[in-house]
């Protein structure tokens, strides 16, 4: 049936602005109508005359100023009533300053203020009900992974790195830990639903505990600064969450399909305070969040059960405290539960995937020589714990955090190159994650002095003259640029996403705008200024890009050349955790110190 | 405290611009102005002096981690 085609007269009753009227004309123009626009600041005598001489069925006044909004509008409804007009003609009115409450007082069949959609208005010319395009910001889960091949073009990188790794699992062979064990007994446990069963197997896991650990299975006591949370306090968060979720309308931040998506790292302490960062997070447009654990939970073998919460920055990890975060986040949204470094990391990655983790986060080089694990035991749990990540079809990214103590890009780039083809060799789906950060490197050579760009683009271009692999700058990107002023940390964290963007790389991490300040926790309400940001810069942008000067090319090329030697170097050392221990990815004259946690703790696995 | 905080979600965020001699100076003021607020838990975000006087950020700690937090309408709120 062909729909009924509208006379519509276009009115702003203002001096100047009619930019919205313009909009909603071209709208409706392509639909069919016949549309009438008239010039600013008639007075409304003028626009009644062409009401009547065109002989409309609709008007559209618009009228942005505030000053005299009412006097104005009234007058001007007084005019149509009197004419005899007021039962024959539709009116609606828009603009900066009006309110739909406002224009029903003043005798208006509609008013549409700031944030109306063209649609809106078009659909009250047709007389339908406006259905907001919601497809618009429905959020899909993205697999980042899927449309890469992970090929290499670097022929030669990829043969001291398939050298390297074969090295690496002769090495571990027949090698476990308590993390490995204790990862495979959280496996069992989370399958059981025997009690006896389930109690022997605490029985054993608790064995293989650090004292403060076995402590709490034996006497129920917990690590200081830390308590449960009350029967209380987790029906409030119930019905807490429930009603947040019934009236979410997230945003959405991408301006064009090629934007990355956007993740936020959250690890108040609390999983209650969590919640309610992320679901602020949500609303404001994130794509995923990633949680952070404490880093006394790195260095103590074995977790804690129950819902715990904690005083400081990091998020306990227990099987229930991530199942309640899961039970609250957003299903298109994007769930990372990092296990990058530390004493529980094959452990993390189960009840990561027990608990429907979308990604999770790992890598030897950096958990060894930047977060504090003995090289020889976060080897064989980084194995363990790959495995895992393939088994719940889990990709991870392959964080370069310890270029931030001085290790340079190329070396930083060794590591995680050789724990992504360990990855592929094991089933599992790496994610490279460079970063896009002021290190010590780029202080002490000068690479950013002009500008922060070509270095960061040179990450990304060496990365894809290696291997066609997805890629995830971060973590956060711009960090050591960002200040404790916020609009400089917004507009910072809002440029580097920009470059992201502009490079096509497939997601980012941001910090908030409160995230270089120490002395307290991250505020909720900073976490909005940088979501904005990066939205507008993306708006900004759209397909234009941010162009690095020929010293990015350059660079790429150096640092090509310096991640071969370095991986031949490795490669001829013949063995990776003693290259670890030495420096060859890092070493102690550039900030990496290899870690001491879980030092001798290796056994074989016929020990046990 | 005003039961309006229990709505905060965890901190109130002061942004103005003091007339002062210097940092410390503004420092004092802000602090001395959110004690006056009712905050105890004060910290200075940021403060740059200049001039006339000194850009700054001051915040009240209402919820931090591990508390109870007065927008869950917990039995015990904070």
């Amino acid at each position: 049936m062909k729909s009924k085609k509208h006379k519509v007269l276009l009115a702003p009753l203002d001096p100047v602005h009619d930019i919205g009227l313009k909009m909603i004309k071209r709208a409706l123009d392509e639909k069919g109508h016949h549309t009438i626009l008239l010039p600013p600041d008639l007075p409304p005598e003028e626009i009644l005359n062409k009401i009547h001489e065109n002989k409309v069925d609709t008007v559209l006044i618009s009228r942005t100023l505030g000053y005299g909004v009412a006097e104005i509008l009234g007058k001007f409804i007084d005019l149509i009533d009197a004419s005899g007009l007021r039962d024959t003609i539709k009116i609606a009115l828009g603009g900066m300053a009006v309110t739909p409450e406002l224009a029903t007082e003043l005798g208006f069949d509609a008013g549409f203020g700031p944030g109306t959609e063209v649609e809106e208005a078009v659909a009250f010319v047709e007389g339908r009900e406006y259905k907001p395009d919601i497809g618009k910001f429905v959020k899909n889960k993205k697999d980042i992974t899927q449309r890469y091949s992970y090929k290499y073009t670097d022929k030669e990188i990829e043969n001291l790195l398939d050298k390297i790794t074969s090295q690496i699992l002769e090495w571990s062979n027949n090698k476990t830990s308590p993390g490995v064990k204790r990862a495979e007994l959280r496996e069992e446990m989370l399958k059981t639903s025997n009690p006896k069963e389930l109690a022997k197997l605490r029985n054993e896991y608790k064995e293989l505990c650090d004292d403060v650990v076995k402590n709490f299975y034996e006497n129920g006591k917990l690590h200081s600064r830390t308590r449960k949370l009350t029967k209380e306090e987790l029906e409030s968060l119930e019905n807490y969450v429930a009603k947040i979720k019934a009236r979410m309308k997230p945003n959405g931040l991408q301006h064009i399909d090629k934007n990355p998506l956007v993740f936020i790292q959250y690890g108040t302490g609390c999983p209650f305070m969590d919640i309610a960062h992320i679901k602020l997070c949500e609303a404001w447009g994130t794509d995923g969040v990633v949680h952070f654990d404490p880093s006394w939970g790195a260095r103590t073998e074995g977790f804690f059960e129950g819902y715990i919460t904690h005083e400081e920055d990091g998020s306990v990890i227990t099987p229930e405290n991530l199942l309640r975060i899961k039970k609250s986040i957003n299903e298109n949204v994007l769930w990372q539960v990092r296990a990058h470094r530390g004493l529980n990391t094959p452990e993390t990655v189960v009840l990561a995937g027990n608990s429907g983790a979308d990604l999770t986060k790992i890598n030897i080089a950096y958990g060894s020589l930047g977060g504090g694990t003995d090289p020889e035991r976060l080897t064989v749990d980084a194995i363990s714990a790959i495995k895992y990540a393939a088994k719940y079809n889990m990709p991870f990214d392959v964080v370069t955090n310890e270029e931030l103590s001085g290790v340079p890009a190329y070396k930083a780039f060794s590591g995680m190159l050789i724990v992504s083809h360990l990855a592929l060799k094991l089933g599992g789906k790496p994610i490279l994650q460079p970063l896009f950060c002021y290190s010590p490197e780029v202080m002490i050579n000068g690479n950013m002095e002009n500008n922060y760009i070509d270095f960061n683009a040179a990450k990304i271009f060496v990365l894809r003259k290696i291997i066609d692999a997805p890629i995830w700058p971060g973590a956060p990107i711009g960090f050591l640029t960002h200040t404790e002023e916020r609009v400089q940390s917004s507009i910072t964290t809002a440029l580097h996403a920009g470059l992201a963007s502009s490079l096509g790389v497939d997601a980012i991490s941001i910090a908030s705008s409160d995230e270089a300040f120490s002395g307290g926790p991250i505020a909720g309400a900073s976490r909005i200024d940088t979501l904005k940001a990066t939205k507008e810069v993306f708006r900004f942008l759209g397909n234009a890009k941010i162009t690095p000067t020929k010293k990015a090319e350059e660079w790429a090329q150096i640092l090509q050349e310096n991640i071969k030697k370095i991986l031949t170097k490795v490669a001829q050392h013949g063995n990776f955790v003693s290259a670890l221990y030495e420096g060859l990815l890092g070493s102690r004259e550039e900030g990496a110190y290899p870690g001491r946690a879980g030092r001798n703790t290796v056994t074989s696995k016929h020990s046990y | 405290m005003s039961a309006v905080y229990k709505h905060v979600l965890d901190a109130v965020d002061i942004e103005t611009f003091l007339i002062c001699e210097d940092e410390d100076e503004g420092k004092g003021l802000i602090i001395k102005m959110l004690e006056d607020m009712g905050f105890n838990d004060i910290n200075v975000v940021f403060i740059e002096h200049n001039g006339p006087g000194a850009r700054i950020r001051a915040r009240g700690y209402v919820h931090k981690s591990g508390d109870k937090y007065g927008w869950l309408n917990t039995r015990r709120d904070g």
